[in-house]
């Protein structure tokens, strides 16, 4: 493609190119831009990040971004919007912010300001309270905040801060300046974000990337992880990231950092306080946490202590954290600072605090709660932005986030006046801000569109650091207010732009680093999801086996045998008690079963149903699995969910078969190959195992009883995939004592139920032991012992009820390691419920 | 007054239950006007871990750690006593609401006396418009605190019926607002809603009061009960006085008090997280019994 141009048009210039993208671009009246600077003219790193974007030309430009959003997709970055079932896949704008290194050392240096501040704030109000006792701020514009954890009062931080990681979200206010619109003190996100923006960025146009000294991201993430690693009172720490688990908004930023950042990613119940200290529940016992970066919010930290109804928080951690044996990023009760009744005291605190004034502004802010503020901010109703001090929206105004006097009706003003007057300490009056804009990518043309950014910096040993880049989201609104990731918002890639070239890095730590071959202890929660979608993947090969095998068997013949029927009919039994089809089946043919069985997820135990279930077991793991094998199960699921044709023959079915079953054997290998060999991997297996084993039980009981025709014992062959093991060894035709050995016994035989016993009892050898003495444990003790049964047992023996006491054994197997390793035995997140007592 | 309490509550669970953590609170606080002369906790079967704390408002809490599997938990906190309170002040004599209010938005201290701590909504008593407009009624400009909170007090009293049958431990002040019925810990949840809509700090209180059996009857043995008021703020002069609207009664020597704080998440006599499946039965009996 690339070259070819319909003849007789000529191609466009780079300045040419530039000149028809900016065509239309115009900033909105009085309102900051951060193309066409305050004099009208493009800003000259603007012009020269354009011209050095249009010289790749627009067809390799496409292409590029096409690849980008590939990269994106095969990724699976995404985010979720609060109350939605399925994640978004991940918006990004082509152009990145781009900040020129002087401009961001001012910005650098405000945030840093900020982030002492906040700091500084936060120890004096949960300690002696002078800011309070002093009159510098009142009493009411502290305690509204839902934050302010009162049980969190007098603690003395360990590790000594209150924050690891700041954030403040900036614009630029109408004299061109950057604004300060919001402090981020709580669990500050897009972090990860903006590393993954990063990274797709400077992939896609990686020539302009080191062309214009872009600062890298690397050694900021280094620092910080160095920021909580010192925060432990042991020399090497165990690092944990607390997430509120796989439906929180932004799981997929938590389990990014936690692969990058090394650190174990816990959800509440992983962790366990004890003795005053916290645990993580691991398969070898408890092992202590010394550093919880929490997502979480302070106020579900703990039920014991905070809200009682939280079911993601730990219990007894707030009395750990006040002993001084974990030290949590940030504090809980840290998110107080993000209070706008606080805003309008800022300079003030920094004039108190620090002996200066703030290098970067908020916004006015007034805060209803003094007389002679909530007296200014009536007087001057029309030209305020009112709202919530303390909450998301404005009290008494349904859940509008802001309220803008000249808006109202003189009513609805009458209204909200009254209320300020009567709970002022409720509201806050804010200067209407509008935000500044920066060039987006729409339709071959740029567009301004409001944007907020988001600077980082993180406590480290060395003081704060500020991440050289940062966290946009442009809204492809004009108008728009606030921008939160949701319908019509893209973040950026943010690009402070060096004088001088920069020096590469990554995260790579400078110094010498102990070799460590077997990495720390399995969380049991990840062992239990690892064992599931062992057993989930092994389940969905079992049904497409059995949909595959009764495609070929309707196909074969057009007016099948006795003995065909009597296989379909076994089949189309067992897909009935598999959950693949719904019960009763008996008046579907056997083609709509097989379809059915694929593709009806209300079914528990068709393949798609299973695929999904494959699915979430790995959402639940995703910092242990690799981009590919994620991407292959999204993949193995959309084969199975795709449209099927009004009318589906059984070609079609048995060509989607395969390739499911294609797909299966990719994620097989793929895991295989580049999975960890540490007890992760024993888990997956021994998972994968167990089901082989009963899967082949069940169907030995239904095609190996003692009446099985040839027939019978060929579909057998078939379901377990040892035909031509089968016909290598044994010239003859079927026999049933061959083909049983060759099912339930042959130890060389990878599908034989003997081969998966002997495996699962070799993975549970290598597992850690909870005792000192040197005794076996239950679940080895039953594997074993159905091992040497196994071995010595022989075919002519076998019969069905011998095989069904088999798979009742393997199904006991199964309940002893849940019981052993998991969480809380067999049914553990079905049945355990928080209760509330009284 | 001198009074020996006894307060059991015993959980009975359908299938065994693995392990339990509890908060406790139930052992009654020492304060001006009540002194505790003795108080334990008994509870079976025996836990592994159990601590006492004072939370953030003084409140004694215990947090227990149950390791051994059980189907009956039997939790049974014993106490005496001494209640003298002071005489409540002339309710003509504490300052006009609205200065109250002003006095505690411009509060300039964070301890656990503050009116800030429950001046703004809380878990159980969120924003509610009409809380805030039937109080209102009450506090005509000018009107001296204690006056208007009694009015209220009374008023809920009247307009409200006691229904054990009408709400449950966690239905929402709405829900009993619009029945306009419940029981103590609605009465004070719709009267502190009301008082803080209109900028006044109120608190929760939780306790017991001494029953009076009728004439010629004898006290029933366990029939007592948990009690719970309202504390409201009058003023840096007058601090905190309390108010019963259950019995429209200002709190006298007949009330003990357990603990204070924001509304009934802050003061719940037991809130535990529960590892094990199946349902249970819940038993309480309350004994005060006044010696001396």
């Amino acid at each position: 493609m690339a070259g070819k141009r319909r003849s007789g048009k000529r191609a466009l210039s780079t300045v040419e190119r530039v000149r028809a993208w900016a065509e239309g671009y115009e900033t909105l009246g009085g309102i900051p831009d951060e193309f066409i600077g305050e004099d009208g003219l493009p800003r000259p790193h603007w012009l020269q990040f354009l011209n050095a974007l249009a010289r790749i030309g627009q067809e390799e430009i496409d292409q590029r971004f096409a690849a980008a959003d590939r990269h994106i997709r095969d990724m699976g970055m995404s985010y979720r919007v609060l109350g939605e079932a399925n994640e978004r896949s991940w918006p990004l704008s082509r152009l990145p912010l781009l900040i020129p290194e002087a401009e961001w050392k001012e910005i650098s240096a405000g945030v840093v300001q900020r982030a002492e501040l906040a700091e500084r704030v936060l120890a004096d109000l949960y300690g002696d309270g002078r800011l309070v006792a002093d009159g510098v701020l009142p009493a009411a514009a502290v305690a509204g905040s839902a934050d302010f954890l009162l049980p969190l009062r007098g603690v003395s931080p360990p590790g000594g801060r209150w924050l690891s990681l700041y954030a403040a979200d900036l614009g630029r206010g109408p004299d061109g300046r950057w604004w300060v619109l919001g402090d981020r003190t709580q669990a500050p996100s897009g972090t990860g974000y903006a590393l993954e923006n990063r990274l797709v960025i400077s992939r896609a146009v990686a020539g302009l990337y080191r062309q214009l000294n872009v600062e890298r991201l690397a050694p900021f993430f280094r620092e910080f992880r160095a920021g909580l690693t010192a925060a432990a009172e042991r020399s090497e720490p165990r690092l944990c990231l607390l997430t509120p688990g796989p439906w929180s908004e932004t799981y997929f930023e938590q389990a990014y950092l936690a692969r990058y950042l090394g650190l174990l990613l816990v959800e509440g119940e992983d962790l366990v306080a004890a003795e005053g200290r916290v645990h993580v529940r691991t398969i070898a016992g408890l092992k202590r946490a010394d550093v919880i970066w929490r997502r979480v919010d302070g106020d579900w930290c703990d039920p014991l202590e905070l809200n009682a109804a939280s079911r993601i928080g730990v219990p007894g951690m707030i009395e750990a954290i006040r002993r001084g044996a974990v030290a949590v990023a940030n504090l809980p009760g840290a998110g107080l600072m993000e209070s706008r009744a606080l805003l309008g005291f800022m300079p003030m605190l920094a004039r108190r605090l620090l002996g200066q004034e703030l290098r970067l502004p908020n916004i006015a802010t007034w805060w209803c709660g003094q007389a002679s503020e909530r007296d200014k901010v009536l007087h001057s109703l029309e030209e305020m932005a009112i709202s919530g001090a303390f909450t998301e929206t404005v009290p008494g105004f349904d859940d509008k986030r802001i309220v803008i006097g000249a808006e109202l009706d003189p009513a609805e003003r009458r209204r909200l006046a009254a209320a300020i007057g009567e709970r002022g300490i409720d509201y806050v009056g804010q200067e209407i801000v509008r935000l500044s804009t920066t060039p987006l990518w729409e339709d071959g043309r740029l567009v301004p569109r409001p944007f907020v950014l988001r600077v980082f910096a993180a406590w480290t040993p060395e003081g704060w650091r500020v991440m050289p880049g940062g966290f946009c989201r442009i809204s492809d609104r004009p108008d728009a207010r606030a921008v939160s990731m949701g319908a019509g918002v893209q973040s950026a890639d943010v690009w402070v732009l060096a004088k001088e070239p920069v020096e590469m890095a990554t995260l790579l730590p400078g110094d010498k680093v102990k070799i460590v071959r077997l990495l720390g202890n399995l969380p049991s929660r990840a062992a239990d999801n690892l064992f599931w979608l062992g057993r989930y993947l092994e389940r969905a090969e079992a049904t497409l086996r059995l949909v595959r095998c009764l495609s070929g068997r309707i196909m074969d013949a057009e007016t099948p045998s006795q003995s065909t029927r009597q296989s379909i009919d076994h089949l189309k039994r067992l897909l009935g008690s598999w959950g693949a089809v719904a019960s009763p089946a008996a008046d579907l043919t056997a083609t709509e079963i097989a379809i059915s069985a694929l593709r009806d997820e209300q079914n528990y135990g068709s393949a798609l149903a299973i695929a999904r279930a494959a699915r979430r077991a790995a959402s639940a793991i995703r910092e242990r699995l690799s981009q590919d094998a994620w991407h292959l199960l999204g993949l193995l699921e959309a084969r199975l969910s795709a449209e099927w044709p009004a009318i589906a023959t059984e070609p079609q079915m048995l060509e989607r078969t395969e390739a499911a079953l294609q797909t299966l054997a990719a994620i097989s290998g793929l895991l295989g190959e580049n999975f960890n060999r540490v007890a992760g991997w024993s888990f997956l297996e021994i998972g994968r195992r167990l089901e082989r084993g009963i899967n082949t039980c069940r169907f030995a009981r239904q095609f190996a009883g003692r009446e099985a025709t040839a027939e019978n014992l060929d579909v057998l062959l078939d379901l377990i995939d040892s035909q031509i093991t089968y016909r290598s060894r044994y010239l003859i035709g079927v026999a049933l004592a061959p083909v049983r050995d060759m099912a339930l016994l042959d130890p060389f035989n990878p599908r034989s139920v003997g081969f998966q016993v002997a495996r699962i009892d070799d993975h549970l050898a290598g597992l850690p032991s909870l005792g000192q003495d040197g005794m076996l444990e239950a679940p080895h003790k039953i594997a074993l012992e159905l091992r040497t049964d196994l071995a010595i047992e022989d075919a002519e023996g076998i019969d069905a009820g011998k095989i069904l006491g088999l798979e009742q054994r393997l199904t006991s197997l199964a309940e002893a390691i849940a019981m052993r390793y998991f969480l809380h035995g067999p049914n553990a997140l079905r049945a355990e419920r928080f209760t509330g007592l009284a | 007054m001198i009074y020996d309490i006894r307060h059991i509550t015993t959980y009975r669970y359908e299938a065994p239950v693995a392990a339990t953590r509890c908060t406790l609170r139930l052992l009654p606080r020492s304060d001006p006007g009540q002194t505790v002369i003795d108080s334990m906790l008994d509870v079976t079967p025996p836990p592994a871990g159990m601590a006492e704390h004072r939370d953030f408002f003084g409140n004694r809490v215990v947090i227990l750690h149950i390791a051994t599997a059980y189907r009956e938990l039997r939790i049974a906190a014993l106490a005496q006593v001494a209640v003298e309170r002071p005489q409540s002040p002339a309710p003509g004599l504490t300052p006009a609401w609205e200065s109250v209010r002003r006095e505690a938005a411009a509060a300039n201290t964070l301890d656990a006396a503050s009116p800030v701590h429950r001046l703004y909504p809380s878990r159980r008593v969120p924003f509610y418009a009409p809380a805030t407009d039937y109080a209102r009624a009450s506090f005509p400009p000018g009107r001296p605190i204690l006056e208007g909170a009694a009015d209220l007090m009374t008023r809920i009293k009247a307009d409200f019926t006691y229904d054990p049958k009408a709400t449950a431990v966690s239905t929402p002040l709405a829900e009993a607002f619009a029945k306009r019925g419940g029981v103590c810990q609605d009465f004070a949840h719709i009267m502190i809603a009301g008082l803080r809509g209109l900028g006044l700090p109120a608190g929760y209180v939780s306790g017991y009061i001494r029953t009076r059996p009728p004439p010629g009857q004898k006290r029933l043995e366990g029939a007592d009960a948990s009690h719970a008021w309202v504390s409201v703020w009058c003023g840096l002069e007058f601090g905190w006085l309390d108010l019963d609207p259950t019995n429209a009664v200002m709190v006298g020597d007949d009330h003990i008090v357990i603990a204070i704080g924001r509304d009934y998440a802050d003061v719940s006599p037991i809130d535990g997280v529960i590892t094990g499946s199946g349902d249970h039965k819940l038993s309480v009996s309350v004994d005060v019994v006044p010696v001396r």
